[in-house]
């Protein structure tokens, strides 16, 4: 096994860079599956939101925000760009990153599976409240008030749910990695 | 200067990162996608079988004479077209392709399929399954396509009661049922009637399968409703075929045509015009 501290610190950058880029692609590439397992009354996990979550837990308010944008604007392209997945994700980044997890909560999975939940259901009625916004300003639109919040709370909870029991799985593994990339380069400063 | 250029220092590779991330997003985004669903279906390939028949049950007698009695009335009705110079063109042979994948997040109701551009699919190509139609394809990479489910709130499809023609439009319940609103007052319908797509629908050729009527509501204001059974099993579709649409224009504008596809108004009033062009 290669040691990290012996390796400049660029390509160690890179290679970071490389984890973030990959771990993203990866939920990227899960999202659109439903295996077996992963899936309550055809809802997934929401696997940006547990990315954006453990990426933002141990940054600050703008790296939060700044990755909730991008994975935002991703899935906006996957699905549809109206109304926007970027808003929610932006609002879970700023929110985790907000918590002050360190301060507040102890250091373990329960913790990190009860944000995932939280923020599930946050982003899912951020998306709720938009498209209420365009049912009520847009005549024409094809979503009713009512059966939009009745859908909401189907998939807040199944999202919830699914996503909070699968979030270690993605946390894990990541947290791990920026852990080991920190205590590296902390001497050094 | 020299406070701007150590900040620079410190700052500029961040910068540019956080750059690089947002700009590649907007290009994800921009591309709908393309890239992601490109890999998506390489890695998917793998697993994808080949269709299966679904095995057959032993023919009952009585759906026989029934298959036998349909081909008759459809070549009677062929000749009765031709007799009458009723032009229409020949169903064209569909693409058969799998589905790969559902939609990337829980409010939008769409499949992802495995076939794209290289195997002749466009957009506004009406995708049916087994017993009915399912949806049209709204986006297509070289080889994959996204299809909006007819089981989406915004797809809104103009459909008619086979036995008594009364016209309304269906609309999603992100469900295996959809709300069908007629456009009269007092429409001629029960349950177990079966429901096809109507000539009046902008964006599927009219007399498609789409399936039968499960409960009706005539005392739902501002239309009576019915709830209506899709024939296709949308949650669990595996193969599709993918045919050409002969109202593709329609199809090509799908934003606007999503916005523009039934005023709504008029069709309460004027039971006809529901989402005539």
């Amino acid at each position: 096994m290669w040691d990290l501290a012996d390796w400049h610190p660029y390509t160690r950058q890179a290679l970071n860079w490389a984890v973030i880029a990959g771990s993203v692609l990866l939920c990227l590439l899960i999202l659109p599956t439903r295996l077996p397992g992963m899936e309550l009354l055809n809802t997934g996990p929401n696997w940006l939101l547990i990315w954006v979550v453990a990426w933002s837990v141990k940054r600050t308010v703008f790296q939060g925000a700044i990755a909730g944008l991008a994975l935002g604007l991703i899935q906006d392209g996957m699905t549809a760009p109206d109304p926007s997945h970027a808003l929610s994700l932006v609002v879970v980044g700023v929110m985790t990153a907000r918590l002050q997890k360190q301060r507040y909560i102890k250091e373990d999975f329960i913790s990190i599976a009860l944000i995932v939940f939280g923020m599930a259901v946050v982003a899912e009625t951020i998306m709720a409240l938009q498209f209420s916004w365009q049912s009520l300003s847009d005549n024409s639109a094809s979503r009713e008030l009512g059966s939009i919040w009745l859908y909401h709370q189907q998939v807040a909870l199944c999202s919830a749910i699914l996503s909070s029991l699968w979030a270690p799985v993605l946390y894990y593994p990541l947290n791990r990695w920026w852990e080991q990339l920190q205590d590296i380069e902390q001497p050094q400063l | 200067m020299y406070a701007l250029r150590r900040w620079w220092d410190r700052n500029g590779i961040r910068l540019g990162l956080i750059a690089l991330a947002l700009g590649s997003a907007w290009v994800v985004r921009e591309t709908q996608g393309a890239a992601v669903y490109e890999i998506y279906r390489f890695l998917t390939r793998p697993f994808v079988g080949s269709p299966v028949e679904p095995a057959e049950p032993a023919p009952d007698p009585r759906v026989r004479e029934l298959e036998q009695r349909l081909v008759e009335l459809e070549s009677q009705n062929r000749q009765l077209q031709e007799l009458l110079g009723y032009v229409q063109d020949r169903p064209s042979q569909g693409v058969v392709a799998p589905v790969i994948g559902r939609s990337a997040d829980h409010w939008w109701q769409q499949v992802i399929l495995g076939r794209g551009s290289h195997d002749g699919i466009q957009v506004g190509a009406i995708v049916s399954g087994d017993g009915g139609i399912v949806g049209r394809v709204t986006h297509v990479t070289s080889n994959t396509s996204r299809v909006l489910l007819i089981s989406d709130p915004t797809s809104q499809v103009g459909v008619t009661i086979s036995r008594s023609r009364n016209m309304g439009y269906i609309r999603g319940q992100a469900a295996n049922r959809v709300i069908m609103e007629f456009f009269d007052k007092v429409p001629d319908v029960r349950p177990g009637d079966v429901v096809a797509t109507s000539s009046y629908s902008r964006l599927f050729p009219p007399g498609l399968p789409v399936g039968t009527v499960e409960s009706v509501n005539l005392n739902k204001s501002p239309a009576p409703e019915a709830v209506i059974a899709l024939s296709a099993p949308i949650s669990h579709l595996e193969w599709v075929i993918v045919t050409p649409n002969p109202k593709a224009d329609a199809a090509l504008l799908p934003s606007q045509s999503a916005n523009a596809a039934l005023p709504l108004d008029e069709a309460t009033t004027d039971s006809a015009t529901g989402d005539a062009p």
